[in-house]
């Protein structure tokens, strides 16, 4: 078993772009041809975040979504507005092996995890998180791409959410996100030791350096990695020999 | 004339995206299969898996598909895909216990080690007893994304470690095979799965 390396593609359709601290967009791409970009340099996985459908309460465009799928032979997980086991199906029609939930479940209704785990299985309901430190030391649950706060513990909410029959955290970093200033180490170190289901950590990637430090983090499932890919700097399989000659196997 | 794959979708989770792209990539032809007329017509059966055990039982059998599944699998090849192999077993127990489709004598259990659970990425099998489905992929890297394990003693075809734990990756009886994990979501080492299955 490795840790899986995965491309994160944050998109507003039509394109992929690249939030700076979860605001700031810049495009950089549309989502199939770099999936197809990302595939090609060995992705394990790839994540598709429609970052504007939740805030906008509209549905996740599914064309973009096949297009998307059509290109790679690797899972896809998809997220963005999910609000109900309907849409859930939706996007496994549509090509999606995961289906990623924050907003609803967080705001209003996360029994709908227990109703997902027990209608798809959990191993492909995964639950997004937005951390956003505290002053206290603590984390809050942000939902729509980092804009709304809600009163959650993020610490609590994780196990909860395993309880309830999550089969992954993908753990986002709001103050990290589109930084490239390191990942936050200690939430990850912290939501991995708290919870008994795969942990993948995202925001932050801002060198390969930064890579191996979340690496190292034992019995972590996998990385995501977005705007660092999307500068050109280094290829998922930079990263991967940078990280095997390191004794990290991936 | 080629053989007709038919591709069991009866699910509300049916991701079949991958495995028809695959089966097309490998140069095979697949229809949907939804009921047992479109069973009639096909000559080989996969059996797709993305979904829960009880869920899935519960749609082949608001879809009249139990009876002529079993009838059709003594001899049509098939191949299960995780869940698709799971659900021929004679009983699994994800969310309760329900029986399965008792293509071959073997338990469904949660999968219980050390390490996280969904298992989720990617594994290596180690092949254990040769068949034509697992040629030519001995040493490739597969991905696996499941929670449930198959308990099985006699039909094994290969087994994969996770977390110093041993279970059962792919089974094989006769005409039907099964793997744990996803071809159609394991880059070319899948689509050989799939052509080796069209070849079979």
């Amino acid at each position: 078993m490795t840790l899986r390396i995965i491309a994160k593609l944050d998109v507003k359709p039509p394109f992929v772009v690249k939030p700076v601290h979860f605001e700031g967009l810049r495009k950089v791409g549309e989502p199939a041809e770099l999936a197809y970009k990302y595939y090609q340099q060995g992705a394990d996985e790839i994540i598709y975040i429609d970052i504007v459908s939740s805030l906008y309460q509209r549905k996740l465009l599914t064309p973009y979504i096949e297009e998307t799928a059509e290109k790679v032979l690797v899972p896809l997980g998809v997220g963005g507005g999910v609000r109900s086991l309907d849409d859930f199906s939706n996007l496994f029609h549509s090509g999606a092996d995961k289906v990623l939930v924050n907003t609803e479940v967080v705001q209003n209704s996360p029994d709908l995890i227990n109703q997902a785990a027990k209608t798809f299985g959990a191993q492909s309901v995964v639950l997004n998180i937005e951390a956003k430190r505290l002053p206290t030391g603590t984390w809050e649950c942000y939902t729509d791409c980092g804009r709304i706060r809600t009163s959650k513990d993020v610490l609590e909410w994780v196990q909860e959410a395993a309880q309830r029959g999550a089969g992954e955290i993908v753990l986002q970093s709001v103050d990290r996100d589109g930084r490239r200033l390191g990942f936050d180490l200690e939430l990850i170190q912290k939501v991995v030791s708290l919870v008994d289901i795969p942990v993948v950590a995202a925001s932050g990637a801002g060198s390969l350096d930064d890579i191996l430090a979340v690496a190292r983090i034992a019995n972590l499932g996998g990385i995501a990695i977005a705007s660092l890919l999307h500068y050109d700097e280094v290829t998922i399989h930079d990263i991967r020999e940078f990280l095997r000659n390191r004794g990290v196997e991936v | 004339m080629s053989a007709t794959i038919g591709i069991i979708d009866t699910g509300r989770s049916g991701n079949t995206f991958s495995i028809k792209r695959s089966i097309s990539l490998a140069g095979g032809k697949w229809v949907e299969v939804k009921d047992v007329q479109a069973l009639e017509r096909v000559d080989k059966i996969i059996l797709p898996g993305v979904g829960a055990f009880k869920d899935a039982m519960h749609e082949l059998t608001a879809h009249g598909l139990v009876g002529p599944l079993q009838e059709h699998m003594n001899r049509k090849p098939t191949l299960g895909i995780c869940l698709g192999m799971q659900i021929m077993a004679r009983i699994g127990f994800e969310h309760g216990k329900s029986e399965g489709l008792n293509i071959f004598d073997a338990e469904v259990q949660p999968l219980r080690c050390e390490g996280k659970v969904p298992h989720m990425g990617f594994n290596k099998i180690n092949i254990v007893k040769e068949n034509k489905i697992l040629k030519g992929v001995e040493n490739e890297p597969f991905y696996f994304m499941h929670s449930y394990e198959l308990v099985n003693y006699t039909d094994i075809a290969s087994l994969t470690s996770y977390k110093s734990h041993q279970f059962v990756s792919a089974i094989a009886k006769g005409d039907i095979f099964g793997v744990q994990f996803h071809p159609e979501k394991s880059r070319d080492a899948g689509v050989q799965i799939f052509k080796n299955f069209i070849d079979y």
